[in-house]
């Protein structure tokens, strides 16, 4: 027999999160976000473009921008390895729907969290920008960060970090 | 619902402008009758379809228009100019009001009263004249009695005498009677024969013969008589039908007798009233008839030529084709590569089949320039009134297709450009009589093509436009120096610079300089480019040259390192080979190609591309728009293609040398460079190192 506690969370909401790696640290995404996963195909790098934007490559006829999550969290970049994977997910921009490849060190797992369990994001460590995240998940010893896709890869954000990319090429970085 | 609403403005959009074109026509030939017709029948689809979807404003507004131009189609009143006025006024404030049927601004609301008043104003005022009833060899209204007694047998024929009935009901106004055979009992009665015998009285225009062949297959097997009985419609008269017995099965038949008793005990002055009125209303009716007839046929033979597709779906069906081509170029290249009779002859196929499919589907994106043309014919009318101006408006060539893309963004700029020559070009009248030009001034839209593009010209015979004074205005802007020597050509350019108008005064149409550099911006963003000739006193011409579609270009595929790249042919001059130390330690980037030095620009070293693998040999290509040519180095040219562009998406939009992408053959993908902006890219670092 279950107990009134055990009823309780079977009504809670629990949503299902991919779960991914760059570097050492982990990083999850909602799944109703993630369109696919690929293995990495022949990427056409664009010229004169920022760093974190690796190019584009061929899905099924559609022209994909990849970008280099590695680069846009301030890391160095991706190193091609087996378990190199690209996620493709749906993000709003502008009003718009659209498609976009991002490059992850590994893809690890979904995961089916309740919403319970997701803690909101620590206020004191700002490693990443409090933007970004949406919330922390907790697993075993480990934190797993929540990204909110739609702010990471916004384009007043590309058009942000590329500003930053001139000012610190310039030498003027500035704190925004 | 939404569908339902767009469809509906959609439609609402054709008949608008249907009835523009032919009011403008109307005004030229106020009598010519199809084109009335036209109006009305516009009138009449527009009402329907607004009162279907529910806006019984816009539905009432356009009955009070439609009753007019009844009026005028029965030739009760002439279409006058203010009758045509308030139609284009009506027409405006519709267009308006189909989006929001609730007329939601109070404005709108009180201009809707005023224009409702002014329509029905004109309608009062037609009652008033004099009624012109045209003699019309119309057909008249008879009444006749049938009777049918079929043959008790006629089932095992194959014949349902029911149908016969229904045929005949069918004829005109009708009353049935039906009976059973007198005296059947359940014991005799045989359920494969027909027992049933009945009587009609029908209104028909027909004589009796039509009526009679209705019978044709039956009648010597059955007793059938038709007879006219009264040269009117007696069964619109209550004085008659209230006569009529009851429908019963067991009832009496209705004979001759019967019925001409009837008649008459109507008062004689009914009947002749009747018979009056008869006459009157076979005009309306014939008429009646024939339009919808005409609307009938119309209707029929539109649904067969033509579908309504949903553009997005368009888009689809293209994008699914070239994904089509650029798997069937990959199946191709594979069956090329591999040896195998059956596989290429199989591969063969394909690609003849993708390629017509691809030329199908292409060739359903277009659209004739001519509905863009129409919607002009209207502005000019209205802003040469306006400006006081006589005008001729003259189009040609409206046949010509073009992607329905480079449709849409193309209004714009050529509105511009018509009011300009309104506006600035055409002379006011007094001038042109004085410069024995003739009263009217002209603007010739024109559309063919020539090549792989289609051309657009805008043509005045206006005052043209004063090189010299461009020049003063640019010295004095600043845009040249006293000593540049500059081409008529370059001279006529300077109108694009942002910024630079000629005209002495800012009007409502234009002159406020904001204008030609837009209006070249959205030229060139449809890859295509404009020249402006003019002879001063003779007037301008202006030459759009657009591409046939935005999806498919004709490029060149290179190589740097190892990433491919497609170049545009049309921007092509020519293509050299050279050695590359040729270039190298040359710090003018200069480089001497048929006697003359051209800029040149490395795209390797321009691209940031690594130095590896860098070849002996390059290619050099020439690149030239109007006023520049530069050079492009690159490592290798690979040949002709056709390419299907595909956006790069909106993360790259900084990159904007880079027009799109493509997919080649084996699934890698080429960028296709747009060579004005890699010209300009070098012009800005010519300026910069200068």
């Amino acid at each position: 027999m279950r107990s009134i506690e055990e009823e309780q969370e079977h009504t809670e909401v629990v949503e299902s999160y991919l779960s991914f790696k760059l570097d050492d640290e982990f990083f999850a995404v909602d799944v109703k976000k993630v369109f696919e996963i690929l293995e990495v195909p022949a990427i056409t790098s664009i010229p004169l473009a920022p760093d974190y934007m690796a190019g584009v490559i061929n899905l099924r006829g559609k022209v994909l921008p990849l970008i280099d999550t590695k680069v846009k969290f301030g890391l160095d970049p991706i190193e091609f390895t087996v378990d190199t994977c690209i996620v493709v997910i749906e993000i709003e921009v502008e009003g718009e729907t659209l498609q976009m490849g991002t490059l992850v060190d590994s893809v690890l797992e979904v995961l089916d969290v309740p919403n319970s369990n997701i803690q909101p994001s620590p206020s004191i460590e700002a490693k990443y920008r409090l933007d970004f995240i949406l919330g922390m998940i907790r697993r075993d010893d480990d934190f797993i960060m929540l990204l909110n896709l739609d702010e990471v890869f916004s384009i007043q954000d590309v058009m942000y970090m590329q500003e930053a990319n001139e000012n610190l090429s310039s030498g003027e970085l500035t704190e925004k | 619902m939404e569908n339902l609403h767009n469809i509906y403005l959609e439609e609402a959009e054709d008949l608008f402008s249907k009835i523009e074109e032919s009011l403008l026509l109307l005004e030229k030939a106020p009598d010519d009758s199809s084109l009335i017709a036209e109006v009305f029948r516009s009138m009449h689809t527009l009402k329907g379809s607004s009162s279907m979807y529910g806006s019984n404003k816009v539905a009432d507004f356009v009955h009070n228009l439609e009753t007019i131009y009844d009026k005028v189609r029965g030739r009760e009143i002439d279409l006058s100019q203010p009758i045509i006025e308030a139609t284009f006024k009506s027409l405006d404030h519709l267009k308006k009001i189909v989006e929001s049927p609730d007329i939601p601004d109070p404005i709108d609301a009180k201009y809707h009263e005023k224009l409702t008043a002014e329509i029905l104003g004109l309608l009062d005022e037609s009652e008033g004249t004099d009624k012109i009833t045209t003699q019309v060899q119309g057909t008249k209204r008879k009444t006749f009695l049938i009777s049918f007694t079929p043959d008790k047998d006629i089932f095992t024929n194959g014949t349902k005498p029911i149908l016969l009935i229904d045929e005949l009901t069918d004829l005109g106004t009708s009353q049935v009677f039906s009976y059973m055979e007198k005296g059947l009992s359940s014991k005799k009665y045989d359920p494969k024969k027909c027992y049933t015998s009945w009587d009609i009285l029908l209104v028909a225009d027909e004589d009796e013969n039509p009526i009679k062949d209705v019978f044709i297959f039956v009648e010597e097997t059955s007793k059938i008589s038709v007879t006219k009985v009264f040269d009117g419609n007696l069964l619109s008269l209550p004085e008659f039908t209230s006569q009529l017995p009851p429908v019963d099965l067991n009832g009496n038949r209705l004979t001759l007798k019967t019925v001409k008793s009837f008649i008459s005990k109507i008062p004689k002055k009914v009947l002749e009233m009747q018979e009056e009125e008869n006459e009157i209303m076979e005009i309306d009716v014939t008429e009646e008839v024939a339009v919808e007839e005409t609307q009938k046929t119309q209707g029929s033979e539109e649904s067969i030529t033509s579908i309504r597709v949903a553009s997005d779906k368009l888009d689809e069906l293209m994008n699914q084709v070239s994904e089509l081509v650029t798997t069937q170029a990959g199946l191709s290249m594979y069956s090329e590569n591999n040896f195998d009779p059956v596989l290429n002859a199989i591969a063969d196929n394909v690609e003849k089949l993708s390629r017509q499919l691809r030329d199908i589907a292409f060739e359903m994106t277009l659209i004739q320039i001519s509905n863009l043309f129409r919607r002009f014919n209207r502005v000019t009318r209205d802003i040469s009134n306006q400006l006081g101006k006589a005008v001729k408006f003259v189009t040609e060539g409206g046949e010509t297709e073009l992607d329905k893309k480079i449709i849409d963004s193309l209004s714009d700029p050529l509105m511009h450009l018509i009011r300009n020559s309104l506006d600035h070009g055409i002379e006011s009248r007094e001038e042109r009589i004085k410069t024995g030009k003739p009263e009217k001034g002209t603007i010739k839209l024109s559309s063919y093509y020539s090549g792989a593009k289609v051309y657009i010209q805008i043509e005045d015979d206006g005052r043209g436009i004063d090189a010299e004074k461009i020049r003063e205005k640019a010295i004095t802007n600043r845009l040249i120096s006293k000593d540049d020597k500059l081409s008529e050509k370059e001279i006529f350019d300077l109108i694009f610079v942002p910024g630079f108008s000629l005209a002495k005064s800012v009007t409502d149409i234009s002159g406020r300089g904001v204008g030609m550099d837009v209006v070249k911006k959205n030229i060139l963003d449809i890859r295509g480019d404009i020249s402006v000739e003019s002879k001063m006193g003779q007037g301008t011409k202006i030459t759009l040259g657009l591409p046939l579609t935005l999806s498919v270009i004709d490029g060149l595929l290179v190589k740097v390192q190892s990433t491919s790249f497609i170049v545009p042919l049309v921007d092509i001059k020519k293509c050299f080979e050279i050695k590359r130390e040729e270039l190298s330690n040359d710090f003018n980037e200069l480089i001497k190609l048929e006697d003359d030095k051209i800029p040149y620009l490395d795209l390797r070293k321009e691209f940031l591309i690594k130095d590896e693998d860098v070849p002996a040999k390059v290619s050099i290509i020439l690149l030239e728009n109007e006023s520049n040519r530069i050079a492009v180095c690159v490592d290798s040219i690979v040949g002709e293609y056709q390419a299907v562009l595909k956006p790069v998406g909106k993360y790259y939009r900084n990159q904007e040398f880079v027009s799109g992408a493509t997919i080649l053959g084996d699934g890698s993908i080429a960028l296709v460079l747009d060579a004005y902006k890699i010209i300009a890219r070098k012009i800005v670092k010519q300026k910069k190192s200068a």
